[in-house]
């Protein structure tokens, strides 16, 4: 639980720090829709060299980072099978037969049942895995006897691997990139960065201060929350629920011994802090002073004109391809 | 030797890369029968961190807990050798905060919560939940309540019932009596003490309430910053000079005899350790 860094802040003193938050915010946004722009794998992964080397850079840890995205990892993972297998636009790159008879049935399972017995075991869960989805594989498409009394096939398009590869690049670098602000951000400086941003917003009616508030608030409870359950997951283990083992139905009631205390807390934690907030004269809407006014300095103005020239550059690539 | 302790340190990973050491070489032994410690320290002194050990919730950084014959250390949850549940029906501990353990819709399905998760028939909880909800100073109406409408003082108390129905063999307590009424917590406390008195067994009570400690502890332990200072009883601890540096105050039984003694002359040779024992000692030195 611990290694979830969303919404995490870290102090430190890397130059990301020392940027204003509207610089941050902006940059972020520009960049993410600038790796959307780009359709090209070279491109993408010139982006991702980019992004390493402002980590390294700004003195963030990339071991915090990665930790960051690994919860992600078999959503990614998942999202590149399903691509890869489903998509069938492009040409054909590659074709396998695939064989369903009563030897590959029976030692798929037998694969999936040693990785679900021996994972806890193992330390780098995430390779195993993989090593799981090709030895899958690999039984799949080359065993071809013993009754087999069905064929298959997988077909490998361009299209659907570029996609894949695009998708999970994607991701990794909005997630990377969001990773980035809030951990050198200041949950109340993220706030004033959110208004700023957000401010055109008023001529649509929609209350831009608010709007930053609630999702200041939001970012700001996320470890908080982890912390709690971690409590809660403490102070029911001591009432003997075992959240490593058990059936099904005891499975289920372990998740709704945590979601409930849960929500109760989390429930009672806002309407303390509405209170809290009122009882230090917050009007939702009012104007309000600040106590840290935000000034643009020459750092700011130099990073925001090289993401908008990195978004423009991959404007004019895609253009030109 | 129910539960033993050596050189146990433990480290809090911190949000920010920094590792925060709340215990650091901690060496204790607990008997299984027979003893009642109170464990006193300032806030954020590492009590919880330290009871948190005796049932293996947290497993130490470095050194071991011997916990009924299991040995408890740093790779104890990576091996997945050690059944840590089992160590938990041995070792009851009831939270500090009795709002991460209640969820359930009724008091009486909340209590019986424990004992149903280790094995004990329906019909058995049922009986355990109607006695301890009597044990905890409730009466049975309790039991079909919300336990999310309850005051915080009741809510303390059933939650208290839930562990006491899990009939453990060692019960420790995390401020048990904060947040009650005086009266309320001296009855909470004979409770705790008729436990140990009756069962013979061993309790352990975190408590900043010095009263307390000199009144029924056999056995004091006091935490500064990590480190178990003090292990001996309440007599040698409050005759001990400068106890204020660790943040303790004086019972108000001692501080009266000390008053007695200096501003009327009043000397009581023994060490009454309860009101009426000190009414007792008093009567016997001006009315000789
Ligand atoms: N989950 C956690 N993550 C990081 N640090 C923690 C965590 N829990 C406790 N700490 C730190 O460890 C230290 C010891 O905490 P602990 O809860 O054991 O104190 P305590 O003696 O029980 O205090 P109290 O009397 O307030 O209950 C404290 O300084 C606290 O800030
Ligand atoms: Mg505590």
């Amino acid at each position: 639980m611990k290694n979830i860094v969303i919404g995490r802040y870290i102090p430190g003193n890397g130059f990301l720090y020392k940027l204003d938050p509207r610089t941050k915010i902006l940059a972020m946004l520009i960049l993410m829709i600038a790796t959307f722009v780009i359709n090209n794998i070279t491109y993408m992964v010139v982006a991702i060299g980019l992004i390493i080397v402002i980590l390294l850079f700004s003195r963030i840890s990339i071991k915090r980072v990665y930790l960051g995205l690994r919860p992600l990892m078999f959503l990614l993972i998942f999202t590149f099978t399903f691509q890869i297998i489903f998509n069938q636009q492009g040409e054909l790159l590659q074709a396998w037969p695939i064989y369903y008879s009563f030897l590959t049935l029976g030692l798929g399972a037998a694969l999936v049942l040693t990785w679900g017995f021996t994972k806890k075991f193992v330390r780098f869960k995430l390779l195993y895995f993989l090593l799981l989805l090709v030895g899958l594989g690999a039984v799949f498409t080359n065993l071809d006897t013993y009754y087999v009394f069905a064929q298959g096939h997988l077909r490998i398009y361009s299209e659907g691997l570029s996609m894949s590869l695009f998708i999970m690049m994607r991701l990794i670098i909005v997630v990377t990139l969001s990773t980035m602000l809030t951990i050198t951000t200041k949950p109340t400086d993220l706030n004033l960065g959110l208004e700023y941003v957000l401010a055109p917003l008023k001529i649509i009616r929609v209350n831009a201060e608010e709007i930053a508030m609630i999702i200041s608030i939001s970012l700001r409870y996320i470890p908080t929350l982890l912390d709690e359950a971690n409590k809660i997951m403490m102070a029911q283990a001591s009432r003997g629920v075992d959240f490593q083992e058990g059936k099904f139905k005891e499975k289920i009631m372990q998740i709704v011994s945590l979601l409930v205390p849960m929500f109760i807390i989390s429930f009672k934690r806002s309407d303390e802090l509405a209170n809290a907030m009122e009882a230090r004269s917050f009007v939702p809407g009012r104007a309000r002073t600040r106590l840290h006014v935000l000034t643009w300095k020459r750092m700011d103005i130099f990073v925001l004109t090289i993401s908008l020239s990195l978004l423009t550059l991959s404007i004019v690539l895609r253009v030109m391809a | 030797m129910a539960i033993k302790f050596e050189r146990v340190s433990y480290q809090y990973q911190g949000h920010d890369e920094k590792a925060y050491l709340a215990l650091s070489d901690i060496n204790v032994n607990i008997e299984k029968t027979g003893e009642f410690i109170t464990l006193i320290g300032e806030t954020g002194s590492g009590k919880t961190t330290l009871v948190q050990h005796m049932n293996a919730l947290l497993q130490p950084s470095e050194g071991r807990v011997h916990i009924f014959g299991l040995k408890i250390d740093r790779n104890t949850k990576k091996e997945g050798k050690v059944k840590l549940n089992p160590i938990r029906k041995k070792v009851g501990l009831v939270f500090q905060f009795p709002e991460y353990q209640l969820f359930e819709e009724t008091v009486e399905k909340d209590i019986m919560f424990g004992p149903k998760n280790f094995g004990i028939s329906q019909k058995k909880a049922l009986e355990l939940a109607k006695r301890m909800i009597k044990v905890v100073g409730l009466d049975e109406s309790y039991l079909s309540r919300s336990p999310f409408n309850l005051s915080g003082g009741e809510k303390k108390r059933v939650s208290i019932a839930g562990i006491l129905a899990m009939e453990p063999d060692i019960l420790i307590l995390d401020e048990p009596t904060s947040g009650l009424d005086p009266i309320g917590r001296n009855a909470l406390l004979k409770v705790f003490y008729d436990i140990h008195k009756t069962l013979n067994k061993t309790v352990i009570i975190i408590t900043h309430d010095m009263n307390t400690v000199y009144e029924y502890a056999k056995r004091v332990l006091v935490m500064r910053e990590g480190v178990l200072v003090f292990d001996g009883s309440p007599l040698a601890l409050f005759s001990r000079k400068n106890i204020e540096n660790w943040n303790l105050d004086i019972p108000d039984i001692v501080k009266l005899k000390t008053a007695l003694s200096e501003k009327f002359n009043i000397n009581i040779e023994d060490s009454p350790r309860s009101r009426e024992a000190l009414f007792k000692s008093i009567k016997a030195v001006i009315k000789p």
